[in-house]
């Protein structure tokens, strides 16, 4: 069966090689080809190798910021060891000092006690002999008043301190 | 009834036409002014269009734009420039070697000239204007103006080897010289070997160009000529049998079959485009001065 507004070409051949077609296809490939070399490609090569040096550069800028960063972080880890290092040694400083300043109040806080101690019992001391003075001479003026009294006599000056003497020295021994 | 069929014979899917009402302007004797070539013309203007638009999207923008202008914008300018990125670096670097920049432009341009030429192919604009032109005009006459597969004419193939074989020869006197070139010829064989070696090689010359054209012409004939056989079965059917039951089914089988075809189509009209552009390469380097298999062969002596 025939498409019947279709002309039947028997003597066409597909392997004619039309020299028209021919010519045709070298021109129209000639001219895209010239066209496309001055329009096309050098814009889409440049585009491509700049696209592919920006990235090599920035993949270069970063794995250099990517060493700067680790050597930054090894210095920051060094410096915080350091730093570490540093406080305890301070703060173990501080503990002995304050320890030390401890001992030395307690050991001022001892001897100021003990000066006080010394004094205490210096001035009782002292108190203690002014008192026995004390009563020694009243008692050596009433002896002697009761003495005179009995003996009726005036005791001079001289019997009265050779009386003294002896009673103190009584008084002395028999304590 | 299957208007989209064109013809009862699935080669006329695939024949050059002359554009309609130009029928009369002839040279040599053959129609000076073919649907194919108005084809090449359209597929070449999409291809720089494309290409161009693509360039602009590719090309790293104004500085105000800051780091959005190393983006590439828009889908196909990424696909284009994803294929452009693995044919360098992956297919011609490694064939071409330091020669790579200066074919790159040649070479990219051979493929995506083709694959154009091809993926037009598939869209049956030639199909949709014969139809067009039956409703609209109710005349007896083709109504085409462009379509049909370029790369399925053996002239288009036959005139894209031609410049590949210069660029391909060009190069090789460049490089390698006179003396290099007929070197070259004799395939690094003994001198009593010259009489066999030389015509051989000599014939290589052409064959190898010849057999660039004749592949993809080949491969695009084939692929059209199976699609247009399947789209026939039904017509087929119903012309054996006269049964819309039958002609339906088979229709049917042979409208998927279709499908999955044009989809291998599709794949072969990038293998296709990407097989000549690549051994294209593979000559204009094996055209090339090799200083490391010269200093390799040095060093083994």
């Amino acid at each position: 069966m025939m498409i019947p507004f279709i002309a039947s070409d028997s003597e066409a051949s597909v392997v004619d090689v039309q020299l028209l077609t021919l010519g045709t296809a070298i021109v129209v490939f000639a001219i895209f080809f010239l066209l496309a070399a001055k329009f096309v490609w050098p814009h889409i090569l440049k585009g491509l190798d700049e696209r592919d040096n920006k990235l090599r550069d920035d993949l270069e800028a970063a794995e250099e910021a990517r060493q700067q960063a680790k050597s930054a972080l090894a210095e920051y880890e060094q410096e915080l060891t350091k730093a570490r290092s540093e406080a305890g040694d301070l703060i173990a400083k501080a503990r002995q000092d304050a320890k030390a300043a401890a001992e030395e109040l307690r050991a001022n806080n001892t001897r100021e006690l003990s000066e006080m101690k010394s004094a205490a019992t210096a001035d009782i001391n002292a108190a203690k002999k002014a008192a026995i003075g004390e009563l020694h001479t009243e008692a050596s003026n009433l002896a002697v008043a009761i003495a005179s009294r009995i003996l009726d006599r005036e005791i001079s000056a001289e019997d009265q301190q050779a009386l003294l003497s002896e009673s103190l020295s009584e008084l002395g021994q028999s304590k | 009834m299957f208007p989209f069929l064109a013809s009862n014979n699935p080669i006329h899917h695939i024949l050059d036409k002359p554009i309609s009402g130009t029928e009369h302007v002839t040279l040599l004797g053959k129609p000076a002014l073919t649907v194919h070539m108005a084809s090449l013309v359209i597929a070449a203007t999409i291809a720089f269009i494309v290409l161009r638009c693509a360039a602009k999207h590719i090309s790293i923008g104004k500085e105000s734009e800051g780091t959005d202008r190393y983006l590439t914008k828009g889908r196909l300018s990424q696909i284009i420039e994803v294929i452009t990125i693995y044919m360098r670096d992956k297919v011609i670097q490694p064939v071409l070697g330091h020669d790579t920049n200066k074919f790159l432009p040649y070479l990219l341009s051979l493929f995506f000239f083709i694959l154009v030429c091809n993926i037009l192919g598939m869209i049956p604009f030639a199909d949709i204007q014969v139809v067009a032109g039956k409703i609209t005009e109710s005349s007896e006459m083709d109504w085409a103006f462009f379509g049909g597969t370029a790369t399925s004419n053996l002239g288009v193939t036959v005139g894209l080897a031609i410049v590949s074989f210069f660029v391909i020869q060009v190069h090789a006197f460049k490089s390698l010289g006179i003396g290099g070139w007929a070197h070259h010829l004799t395939g690094g064989a003994p001198l009593y070997l010259l009489p066999i070696m030389f015509p051989i090689e000599f014939m290589g010359m052409f064959i190898k160009p010849a057999a660039l054209a004749i592949r993809l012409f080949a491969n695009m004939v084939a692929g059209h000529t199976m699609l247009a056989v399947l789209t026939m079965f039904g017509m087929m059917a119903f012309s054996a049998t006269q049964n819309w039951l039958l002609t339906g089914s088979i229709e049917a089988v042979s409208t998927v079959a279709a499908v999955c075809i044009s989809f291998l189509e599709l794949f072969v009209a990038f293998l296709q485009a990407f097989i000549f552009m690549f051994l294209t390469a593979v000559f204009i380097g094996q055209m090339s001065h090799h200083d490391e298999h010269e200093a390799h062969a040095e060093a083994t002596h």
